[in-house]
C-alpha cells in the first residue's frame, strides 16, 4: 500500500498560483457567480442610466433618461438622504407597519379561529370548503373600491384591505391543518373526557402550528400588496403613499427606494417566520413527517 | 371462528361504499345548500330594506347589472382589454420562463447567475414592483403585461427548473449510453418528466397573472375590467363591481381547469404515469 502511494505523492508538485485560484474559483464557483451577476446587472442599470454605454458604443438608443430608469447610485443616495438626513422615511414606515401590524393582528385573530373551527366540525366543514374555494379563486383586490364604500378612506378602511388580504390564507391554511391531526390524539382526548377547550389547545393548536406559520409567511406577501394598493385611497402618509406622489411626479429614485423598502420588509419578516417555523419543527420531529 | 370473521368482512365491505357515497352525498348537499341559503340570504336582507343595497347589492341586481351591459356589448372593450393585458403577459411569462427553467436546471453556471435574482424575486409579491413598472410603461396595456409577466414568470421558472432537476438521473443515463443526442434526450426524457411540474407553475402562474391584471387595473389604467371596477366603485355602482369581481372569479377557475384538462392529456402520453 504504501510503496504503491509513494510515487503518487512524491508525483505531486507543490501548487502554482494559478492552481490556487482554479482551486478556490471551483469551491466557491456558486458564490461568485452570484456576485458576479450581481455586481453586472448593478453596472449595465448604472451605465443605462449615466448614458456610459452610449458614450461608449457611439449609440444614442443606449441612452436612457435618468428621469425613467434612475441608477443604483442614484436611489442609493436617495435613501440615504430620506432615511438619515429628512428622515421622512420613518414617518412613512411608522403608519404603514402600523397599519400591517393591525391588519395582520386581525387576520390572525379571526383567521386562524375561523378556519380551525370549521375544519373541526364535519358538516361545518363541508359548508365551508366551497366557500373556500371561491374565496381563494378571487382575486380579494378587488374588493377594495367596496371597501372604501363600506368604511370610507380612514385608517380603517386601510388596515381592513390589509387584514382582507391577509386572512384568506390563514383561514385555508387552518381549514387544512385540522385535517392533519392525528385523529388518535382526539379520540384519546375525548375518551378521557377532554373538553372541547381543553382539546383545541393541547391537541390542535400545537398540531396545527406549522401550518399556520406557513400560512402567516404566506400572508406576509400579500400584506404587502395591501399597503402598496390599499394606500391609493386617502393616506396621509405611508409607503404607498409616498411611492404614489413619488410616481406621479416622475421622481423615479423614490419610487424605487419605497418598493425596495417594501421588498426589504417582506423578505425580512418572511426569514423571521421561516427561522420560527425551523424552531418550531426542531422541537417536534413527528409534525415534520406529517406535514411533508 | 373464520366464518362470523368472514361475514363481518363481507358487512364492512358492503356497508364502507354506501357509507362513503352518503358521505359524498351529504358533503354535496351541504355544500351546495350553504351556497344557495346564502345568496337567498344576501337577496332577502337587501329585499327586505334592513341593508340598502348601494351598500351590498344582491344576487339579483348583479345579474340585472351584468345583461344591460354585456346584451348592449358595451362591456365587451373592457374585457378585451384585460384579455389581452392577460394573453400577451402570460405567453410571454411561457416563452421566458420554460427555456429560463431548461436552462438552470441543465447547465448548474445558468443557475448560479441567475438563480439569486429568480430567488429573491420569488420571496416577495412581484405586484409591489408595479408603480416602477407604471413609470416605465405607462398607465396603458404594457404595464399591465410587464405586471403579469412578472409575476407569472417566476413560479414558471421554478417549477420547470424544480421539474428538471428531480427527472430519474437513470433514465437520463440509459439515453446517454445508448448514443441520444442532446436534443432526443432533452425531447423524449426531460421534458416528458417535467410535465407534473411545469404545470403546477403554470396555474401558480396564472393566478398570479390574474391578479396582477386586476391589481395593475385598479392601481392605474384606462381601461379592462379592473377599471371598470374601480370606477363603478367610484359611483357607488355596488353591483357592477361585484359582476366584474364574478368574472375574475370565473376567469380564475375557468384557467385552474383548462390547465387540469391540458395536464391529463400530456399526462396520457407517458406510460410511466399511467403505470403508477
Amino acid at each position: 500500500m504504501t510503496v504503491l502511494v509513494k510515487p503518487q505523492a512524491a508525483e505531486k508538485r507543490p501548487p502554482g498560483v494559478l492552481d490556487v485560484i482554479r482551486d478556490t474559483y471551483f469551491a466557491y464557483e456558486r458564490g461568485i457567480l452570484g456576485v458576479l451577476a450581481f455586481v453586472l446587472f448593478l453596472l449595465i442599470w448604472e451605465g443605462l442610466g449615466r448614458g456610459w454605454w452610449a458614450d461608449l458604443f457611439h449609440a444614442e438608443s443606449l441612452r436612457v433618461k435618468p428621469i425613467m430608469l434612475s441608477a443604483p447610485s442614484t436611489i442609493a443616495a436617495a435613501a440615504w438622504h430620506m432615511y438619515f438626513v429628512t428622515g421622512e422615511m420613518w414617518r412613512h414606515l411608522g403608519l404603514s407597519g402600523f397599519e400591517f401590524l393591525l391588519g395582520f393582528l386581525a387576520s390572525c385573530f379571526i383567521g386562524i379561529p375561523a378556519g380551525l373551527i370549521c375544519g373541526r366540525y364535519r358538516d361545518l366543514a363541508y359548508a365551508a370548503e366551497p366557500l373556500l374555494n371561491a374565496l381563494n379563486a378571487t382575486p380579494q383586490v378587488a374588493l377594495i373600491p367596496l371597501v372604501v364604500l363600506w368604511i370610507g378612506t380612514g385608517l380603517g378602511a386601510r388596515v381592513f384591505i390589509i387584514a382582507l388580504l391577509m386572512i384568506v390564507p390563514l383561514i385555508i391554511n387552518g381549514f387544512a391543518a385540522m385535517r392533519t391531526v392525528e385523529p388518535k390524539y382526539l379520540t384519546l382526548a375525548k375518551s378521557f373526557g377532554a373538553g372541547e377547550w381543553t382539546v383545541f389547545r393541547t391537541i390542535i393548536l400545537p398540531a396545527s402550528t406549522p401550518f399556520l406559520l406557513a400560512g402567516i409567511r404566506l400572508s406576509i406577501g400579500r400584506g404587502m400588496i395591501g399597503i402598496v394598493v390599499g394606500e391609493i385611497y386617502g393616506a396621509p402618509v405611508g409607503i404607498g403613499v409616498m411611492i404614489n406622489q413619488a410616481g406621479q411626479t416622475f421622481q423615479t429614485a423614490k419610487v424605487f427606494v419605497g418598493v425596495l423598502t417594501i421588498v426589504i420588509c417582506g423578505l425580512v419578516l418572511s426569514e423571521v417566520v421561516r427561522r420560527i417555523e425551523r424552531r418550531v419543527e426542531r422541537w417536534r420531529p413527528q409534525i415534520q413527517e406529517q406535514s411533508s | 371462528m373464520s366464518l362470523p370473521a368472514e361475514g363481518r368482512s363481507m358487512e364492512a365491505k358492503t356497508a364502507r361504499p354506501r357509507r362513503m357515497a352518503s358521505a359524498a352525498m351529504r358533503r354535496f348537499v351541504i355544500g351546495l345548500g350553504t351556497i344557495i341559503v346564502l345568496l337567498l340570504l344576501w337577496e332577502a336582507v337587501t329585499d327586505l330594506g334592513l341593508i340598502d343595497p348601494i351598500l351590498i347589492s344582491s344576487p339579483s341586481r348583479v345579474i340585472e347589472a351584468g345583461i344591460g351591459p354585456f346584451s348592449s356589448g358595451d362591456i365587451w372593450p373592457d374585457i378585451d382589454v384585460s384579455a389581452v393585458e392577460f394573453a400577451w403577459g402570460y405567453l410571454a411569462a411561457i416563452v421566458i420562463g420554460i427555456p429560463l427553467g431548461l436552462g438552470m436546471g441543465l447547465y448548474k453556471r445558468i443557475n448560479y447567475l441567475v438563480g439569486p435574482f429568480i430567488d429573491m424575486l420569488n420571496a416577495v409579491p412581484r405586484i409591489t414592483f408595479l408603480p416602477i413598472l407604471i413609470l416605465w410603461f405607462g398607465i396603458g396595456i404594457w404595464s399591465k403585461v410587464a405586471v403579469v409577466l412578472m409575476g407569472a414568470v417566476i413560479p414558471i421558472t421554478i417549477a420547470t427548473y424544480t421539474g428538471v432537476r428531480t427527472n430519474e438521473a437513470r433514465f437520463v443515463r440509459v439515453a446517454r449510453s445508448f448514443g441520444a443526442s442532446p436534443w432526443k434526450l432533452l425531447t423524449s426524457i426531460i421534458l416528458p418528466g417535467t410535465v407534473p411540474y411545469l404545470f403546477t407553475g403554470l396555474k401558480y402562474g396564472a393566478g398570479r397573472a390574474l391578479l396582477g391584471v386586476v391589481v395593475g387595473e385598479i392601481y392605474a389604467s384606462t381601461s379592462g375590467v379592473g377599471h371598470m371596477i374601480s370606477d363603478a366603485g367610484n359611483l357607488f355602482d355596488t353591483s357592477t363591481v361585484f359582476l366584474g369581481v364574478v368574472m375574475f372569479m370565473a376567469v380564475g377557475v375557468t384557467v385552474t381547469t383548462l390547465l387540469n384538462r391540458i395536464e391529463r392529456h400530456f399526462d396520457r402520453w407517458r406510460p410511466e404515469t399511467q403505470r403508477q
